[in-house]
């Protein structure tokens, strides 16, 4: 009979089940190792667990309004979801942190992670934004450039299924594409304007992780634009959909759900992680895993926490931290509340199904002598969608049988843009454990220390005006911009906590997503991004997750781990 | 101009009315108890719902039992001070009814029915700051609420949504750009 030890052991133990944590399953398993899934959630199974994918609007009792205590219990959470969805993230009352400064921390735990609510807007980075570190001199200089990405893109993109179209941008490198969701007549008006008003940008087709055709074991889109339901038809990647299957199928998966991650464990002699301490959520029962590699990808915020929490007579900082820069350095876009218009024309036309896609103005600021010179550095992108008023977004006058026909026919045109820039990596901005408080695991619970740079702010004011000014100069009424801005954390994208780089001293990973200090582990969720960009971030994550991949199991078949 | 609507007229001015004067007390009482009350106006609210969309070629707001969609959203989704705002305006418009039409609103008749509303209806229009602050400080007004929640209702039931409105469960293609045919409906989901 197996002692226990050996039951536990496994050739790779994967931290997360989002996005980056189903890519490293899926390539570790198909490589060949025994792999451990640890999801700190509970379990959501492919199609039957969408529990609200088929309701109609009115098989929900209050619309898509959350209730005063469902909202009560999810103070941060609720700027993100709604009665249909809300099952997919957590209950802040259950999951708290602290907020030195404002900052939103959504999250989905349940095995898929956010990758079943993700916005599935995909968008490489280019050579620009590889270098731009090293140009510029904030942060450091990433260890890898657009080169050493590109086939891990290809490779991901094939397997994911990204609609969009090639337009042979420098600065937005084209990809492997299913064709396009098209453009109804709004958007391509906006499309037509763009260009004929402007030298430095384009409007383009929004590059999505939506099949616009069907791949193997993956049905097309149907078009109902209710992705974060979960989609019984597998018309968008997730983990669930997708990577999480194929693992399974290998033959080499076991998954743990309910499994919350206390530490990484190191062996000061071997100088290598041994294996990972759990607690049950549940039970609260404490266990451990053990295996010869280890891969993080628990998201930026929470990896990070597990390293500070990972402490040994060899990194008394936490574990890997001997750069110090662990936790450090986080990122997110800087988005800004976003600009409407309507648009009095184009009557005649209309659309038939729904579209989950978008519209997209890719980075038009800084890219080379010949944009415009703004007053920030490095730039952003604007994504919008155009539709026809319905009863959700039409004003409405008076009561009886005029209010009905007003409701009964197709409004006004109307386009909203939001844009996403890039934030600065800045040393300050950072997450850290508050040792005093815990969490009913009685893990310290996290502080988040975040504020926007003045580069991220004049960015901000810049996105609003060029909305306005391309939506006026397109013929555009009634253009306004909400002018509050959402507090950082609101895209979604915390990143930076565990950067790649060349130098031990000022990084946490090698340009294999390897930490520097103890090269079993791999870290290939947001914490590694060394800069941030202005692309929606997670093909990128996936990319950088196959590759470190098969870069971790040659090391592993060659015993160099 | 009647006398209710020269007093309403003062009481916008002032900002206090006498339902505002009861609803203070709902507000800094126990406000829990008071939940559980609009059931006891299900009559009331259909009726009312049904004067905002009436029954025509379609069905109206009370054949899709509206009242219930705006009952359960009162009584689960709003703050303590939009729930009394609500209450204070059920009773309001009972009062007017009884002093303007010497009944109640079910026993008036349409156009009766049709006159008190529009004239509730007059005095929210407005999108002016004075108001949104006010909406900010005190919540949103009845009538607000109730032609919000009546459209809100109404699109999203059944008969609204399939009915007045076209409904596709599952579109299966998307057509980008389509021509507008005689009548087209607008899309009840977006």
């Amino acid at each position: 009979m197996m002692n226990k030890t050996a039951i536990n052991t496994f050739d790779a133990i994967v931290v997360g089940s989002g996005i980056s944590g189903g890519w490293a399953a899926k390539e570790l398993t198909e490589g060949g190792l025994k792999t451990l899934v640890l999801e700190r959630g509970r379990t959501v199974e492919h199609i039957k667990d969408y529990t609200t994918a088929f309701k109609n609007p009115w098989d929900f009792k209050h619309g898509t309004h959350l209730t005063k205590e469902e909202l009560e219990e999810r103070p941060i959470q609720s700027s993100h979801c709604d009665a249909t969805d809300k099952h997919f993230y957590v209950k802040d009352s259950e999951h708290p942190y602290i907020q030195e400064k404002p900052f939103k921390w959504i999250r989905g735990y349940q095995v898929g992670g956010r990758s079943l609510t993700w916005g599935r807007q995909s968008y490489r980075f280019s050579e620009m934004d590889f270098e731009a570190n090293e140009a510029d001199g904030h942060g450091v200089d990433w260890p890898i450039r657009y080169a050493d990405l590109k086939e891990w893109y290809d490779y991901v993109e094939e397997y994911v299924g990204i609609s969009g179209t090639s337009e042979a941008l420098p600065h937005l490198p084209d990809g492997v594409f299913l064709p396009p969701i098209p453009m109804n007549a709004i958007e391509k008006h906006l499309k037509e304007s763009v260009s004929k008003h402007y030298q430095d940008r384009v409007l383009i087709n929004g590059r999505v992780a939506n099949l616009t055709e069907k791949k193997e074991g993956r049905g097309q889109c149907m078009y109902r634009n209710l992705c974060s339901r979960g989609c019984p038809f597998g018309g968008y990647f997730s983990s669930n959909s997708s990577t999480l299957l194929d693992a399974y199928n290998s033959g080499n998966l076991t998954l743990r759900e309910n499994a919350v991650v206390k530490e990484v464990i190191y062996d000061d002699e071997t100088k290598k992680a041994v294996g990972v301490k759990i607690l049950d959520a549940i039970t609260k029962e404490e266990n451990t895993y053990y295996a010869k590699i280890i891969f993080l990808n628990a998201s930026a915020i929470a990896t990070a926490s597990i390293l500070l929490n990972s402490v040994s007579p060899s990194f008394p900082n936490g574990l890997g931290n001997s750069s110090l820069q662990v936790g450090h350095n986080l990122m997110d876009h800087v988005v800004n509340e976003g600009t409407y218009g309507t648009y009095n024309g184009l009557l005649d036309k209309y659309y038939e199904g729904r579209s989950p896609g978008t519209i997209y103005i890719p980075r038009f600021q800084n890219l080379n002598g010949n944009t415009e010179k703004t007053d920030f550095i490095r730039g952003y992108g604007i994504q919008g969608k155009g539709k026809r008023e319905n009863w959700e977004s039409k004003a409405t006058e008076g009561i009886g049988v005029t209010l009905k026909a007003q409701l009964e026919t197709p409004g006004k045109w109307r386009i909203s843009l939001g844009g996403r820039g890039e934030v600065l990596p800045n040393y300050e901005n950072k997450i850290s454990l508050d040792l005093q408080n815990r969490d009913q695991w009685g893990l310290s619970l996290v502080k988040v220390h975040f504020e926007y740079g003045a580069n991220d702010l004049a960015m901000m004011e810049h996105m609003t005006k060029a909305s306005e000014d391309i939506l006026l100069k397109a013929g555009f009424e009634n253009v306004g911009s909400y002018r509050n801005s959402p507090p950082p954390g609101s895209a979604v994208h915390e990143m930076g906590t565990a950067r790649m780089g060349n130098d031990p001293k000022t990084s946490v990973l090698n340009k294999y997503n390897q930490m520097h200090d103890v090269k079993n582990v791999f870290i290939t969720d947001g914490s590694c991004m060394t800069s941030s960009g202005c692309q929606n971030p997670s093909l990128t994550y996936m990319a950088l997750t196959a590759r470190a991949c098969q870069y971790a199991i040659r090391q592993f078949k060659t015993n160099l781990l | 101009m009647n006398r209710r609507k020269a007093i309403g007229g003062l009481f916008a001015i002032t900002g206090i009315g006498i339902a505002s004067f009861t609803g203070f007390k709902f507000f800094y009482g126990n406000s829990k108890a008071y939940r559980g009350q609009l059931q006891n106006y299900a009559t009331l609210i259909a009726e009312l719902a049904d004067v905002i969309i009436p029954p025509t070629d379609t069905p109206g707001a009370k054949e899709a039992n509206v009242h219930e969609y705006i009952i359960g959203f009162m009584e689960s989704c709003v703050s303590n001070k939009e729930y009394t705002n609500f209450l204070n305006g059920l009773n309001d418009l009972q009062e007017t009814c009884l002093s303007d039409y010497n009944t109640h609103f079910a026993a008036c008749t349409t156009e009766q029915k049709i006159v008190i509303l529009e004239d509730l209806n007059s005095n929210v229009d407005s999108n002016s700051l004075l108001s949104k602050i006010d909406k900010k400080i005190r919540g949103r007004s009845f009538f607000t609420m109730l032609k919000s929640l009546t459209i809100e209702g109404y699109c999203s039931s059944e008969l609204g949504a399939t009915q007045l409105l076209a409904y596709q469960p599952i579109p299966a293609s998307y057509k980008a750009i389509t021509k507008m045919e005689r009548n087209q409906k607008a899309w009840a989901t977006s």
